[in-house]
């Protein structure tokens, strides 16, 4: 199965597609890289790492944004 | 110039604005500046999938604002460190509020959680400001391992119930060696010029600027509250009495007495 965990739902790819790295699959998301971090399978990605982590059929990830709060 | 200064850091505001529940990014932004604030506090939430644009951050000066992330959703020592490390992955900033909130009812800090998490975060390099119940000795015991404020709550967070932890608030702000903030449940501007008047540091709004019917007004009438009761405190507060003391003369009257 093609599939990640993306911030809790799994989301399933076709053969060949699943995005290779981290910036691919913001790209794919339409998430603009500068406002947001990630955690894969429990680990932080930094802004400046997104390019060169590789993702795998299976692993969870996380994006996080800042949002409004007190 | 009576500066605020935390962690080595000088701040000419002692208004702290929360960043939740505003009607739009740009309202926001408008109450931010007309607060004259230089302390903001953020969240940290999932992006949403099915609607990932958002300019919330991009409304926020951040030459002119210190971000400060806070770790609210979190109801563990565990949870709160999690997203200290994120937030400071994501900001590069190392200052954070830290909130431990596992009741959904009251969202009342827990203490235990917050001592927990304030000890590993320092270990780690953070600059911690622990949003507290209003608690003399957690006060102290955060103070010992090298909080950088201590963030005690007036009342519930989001309730505007004012000063309800007055008799407690007291004893922090007379016993802390660290800037006091007062956090949460701050109404309206008299309750803020009141726990400044008592010689409070600073104090953080959020619900009562952002949920009022014209916010960039009620954040200026916060920005003079806090002005005025800080200036009030510096100008020492005259003495009590129980009975009348006249302030006009009791001699030469017009009367024969």
């Amino acid at each position: 199965m093609n599939t990640l965990k993306i911030n809790g739902a799994e989301k399933e790819f076709a053969d060949g597609k699943l995005p290779a790295t981290v910036s691919q699959l913001l790209g794919l998301l339409d998430i603009n890289q500068a406002a947001v971090v990630a955690e894969l399978d429990g680990q932080i990605i930094e802004r400046k790492d997104f390019e060169t982590t590789g993702l795998k059929a299976g692993q969870s990830i996380e994006i996080i944004r800042f949002v409004g709060g007190g | 110039m009576d500066e605020l200064v935390i962690a080595g850091k000088k701040f000419s505001s002692r208004l702290f604005i929360g960043t939740g529940k505003f009607a739009s990014n740009e309202i926001m932004a408008k109450a931010i500046e007309a607060s004259g604030t230089q302390i903001v506090t953020v969240a940290l939430r999932r992006v949403d999938i099915d609607n990932p644009q958002d300019e919330f951050l991009a409304a926020i000066d951040r030459d002119k604002y210190l971000l400060l992330p806070n770790t609210s959703g979190a109801r563990d020592a565990a949870e709160a460190m999690r997203l200290a490390r994120l937030a400071r992955a994501a900001t590069g900033i190392n200052w954070l509020k830290l909130e431990v909130t596992p009741d959904p009812y009251y969202l009342l800090p827990d203490p235990v959680e917050t001592l927990k998490a304030a000890e590993g975060l320092i270990k780690e390099g953070f600059v911690v400001l622990p949003y507290i119940n209003a608690d003399p000795i957690l006060a102290k015991r955060l103070e010992d391992i090298g909080t950088a404020t201590v963030m005690p709550l007036a009342s519930p967070i989001g309730s505007n119930q004012g000063l309800k932890a007055r008799a407690s608030l007291e004893i922090i702000i007379s016993q802390s060696n660290v800037p006091v903030v007062v956090d949460a449940g701050l109404g309206l501007p008299s309750h803020a010029a009141d726990a400044m008047e008592m010689g409070a540091d600073a104090v953080l709004v959020n619900t009562a600027i952002a949920t009022a019917a014209e916010p960039v007004k009620m954040a200026i009438a916060f920005k003079q509250a806090v002005e005025a009761g800080r200036l009030a405190y510096n100008a020492g507060a005259p003495a009590r009495s129980r009975t009348a003391q006249p302030s006009s003369p009791l001699t030469g009257f017009l009367t024969d007495r």
